[in-house]
């Protein structure tokens, strides 16, 4: 799993992280206990990814893929970045 | 170490703390802290060592809950932040509120979608507080401009007032072990029954611990068809509601506030309803002095015209000094100081960014 240097700097992790698993949801699960902050950063109370950041296998975006359910074959590169989304209005006026 | 006068101010781009000596003669400023990430909520909790909470609202990556031990030189990230269990199915958007709770320790947080959380260990690690978050009225609740939050905690010995946005006013005598809605008198304009049992927009709850008989509200309002809804006071302890907005300018506004001296003198700011910033573009605190009876416009050093900025609910507070001054935020990232609790004033950062919240203490 790669994580982008603002995540790195949020959650406090390394910018790599080898993974086992057979899926991405599979993946994500596996930080819940080993890198809470990290995973809490990536993924809502209900599990979901948050609006914000976005998964890449590889090149491909994983909702273009099977979502949660991708499956991971051996060297697969998992990129976690923040989706470029800035700008949105100030909502507590 | 001679007492300091500390501002804790959240803002759009993150958390900023200033500090002066009690004459105030100089702010120094120290922040951002969360640089980037709104601040919604801050707390200065004197209780012991001094701490600064501050909530942290990463769009991308969440919430995060900032403590300083050392009046805002430095903040490390709590053990959590508020999150609602798996089996729930809400998701966190936002921290609205922070206070300090009744036991040493235990601070309690209102976020939104609108429920109370808890914490018993300074805030390294929360459950919600189901007597108010399960409540049967829950389901029924509808989000206000700034979302469906609980954005008001306010303690008065065994009693705890809440603001619902929109809920209204919900009362718990035991603690918080059970809440019940009294929004008798309350208003809800936006609604075809203008007086449910829920629902309110309240803006923001105010009390003196003076006088914990004495609540004031500050509602929504600015609706010409009811006016006067929107400034209200109780004298039951938050039953039942009555108008005090004979003599403002307007009753919109986000903030209420009282003296930290005297429980008859109340504070508002009048916002134009439709662009919730100032009328006619001149600026101005009210101040009553007669708890709602009478109103006086308090703008002395503040500017006379074009000055078209918002004061958010919780963007306004005193310190407690013997002449306390008040302070307030703008979503134009002004800081105001108002001397003699709000008489003559100065602007004490003309170009932070917009003011989300402010807290004052003097430690």
């Amino acid at each position: 799993m790669r994580l982008s240097a603002a995540l790195c700097s949020y959650a406090g992790c390394p910018s790599e992280l080898a993974l086992a698993a057979a899926t991405v949801g599979s993946a994500l699960r596996q930080l819940e206990p080993s890198h809470p902050r990290l995973y809490r950063s990536i993924c809502q109370e209900s599990g979901a990814v948050r609006p914000h950041v976005n998964l890449f296998l590889n090149s491909d975006r994983i909702d273009e893929l099977n979502g949660m359910d991708t499956r991971l074959q051996s060297g697969d590169i998992l990129t976690v970045l923040p989706a470029v989304s800035g700008g949105t209005p100030c909502r507590n006026g | 170490m001679p007492e300091r006068v500390i501002l804790s101010v959240g803002t759009k781009k993150g958390l900023f703390v200033a500090e002066a000596s009690r004459n105030r003669g100089g702010f120094d400023l120290r922040g951002p802290f969360g640089a980037g990430a709104p601040v919604d909520a801050t707390l200065i909790d004197r209780r012991g060592a001094p701490r600064i909470y501050a909530s942290s609202r990463n769009m991308f990556f969440g919430m995060k809950i900032l403590v300083s031990t050392n009046l805002g030189r430095n903040f490390r990230e709590t053990g959590s932040a508020p999150a609602f269990s798996k089996e729930d199915g809400r998701t966190l958007i936002n921290v609205w509120a922070l206070e300090a709770g009744a036991a040493e320790g235990e601070l309690l947080s209102g976020v939104e979608p609108a429920a109370l959380f808890r914490s018993r260990d300074g805030g390294d690690s929360w459950e919600m507080d189901s007597a108010i978050s399960n409540h049967r009225h829950t389901p029924h609740w509808q989000p206000g401009g700034g979302g469906l939050c609980l954005h008001t905690i306010v303690r008065s010995e065994n009693r705890v007032h809440l603001g619902i946005s929109t809920g209204g006013h919900y009362l718990s005598e035991d603690g918080g072990e059970t809440f019940d809605a009294f929004n008798q008198g309350i208003a809800a304009a936006f609604l075809p029954d203008p007086y449910p049992e829920f629902g309110q927009c309240v803006h923001k709850i105010a009390i003196h611990p003076d006088n914990p008989e004495r609540l004031y509200i500050q509602n929504h309002g600015g609706f010409p068809e009811h006016p006067g809804i929107g400034v209200l006071r109780s004298d039951d302890r938050g039953r039942s509601w009555r108008s005090i907005a004979e003599g403002l300018p307007s009753d919109f506004g986000l903030p209420i506030l009282v003296h930290p001296h005297d429980p008859d003198t109340v504070y508002v700011v009048p916002l134009e309803p439709m662009t919730r910033t100032c009328p006619g573009g001149a600026p101005a605190i009210w101040r009553s002095q007669e708890g709602g009876g009478s109103w006086n416009r308090l703008d002395r050093g503040l500017p006379e015209r074009e000055s078209y900025f918002t004061v958010l609910r919780d963007a306004i507070d005193f310190d407690r000094l013997a002449s306390p001054a008040l302070y307030f935020g703008t979503t134009t990232g002004q800081l105001w100081m108002g001397r003699d609790g709000g008489e003559d004033w100065n602007c004490l950062f003309h170009s932070l960014p917009p003011i989300h919240c402010l807290k004052a203490a003097v430690v």
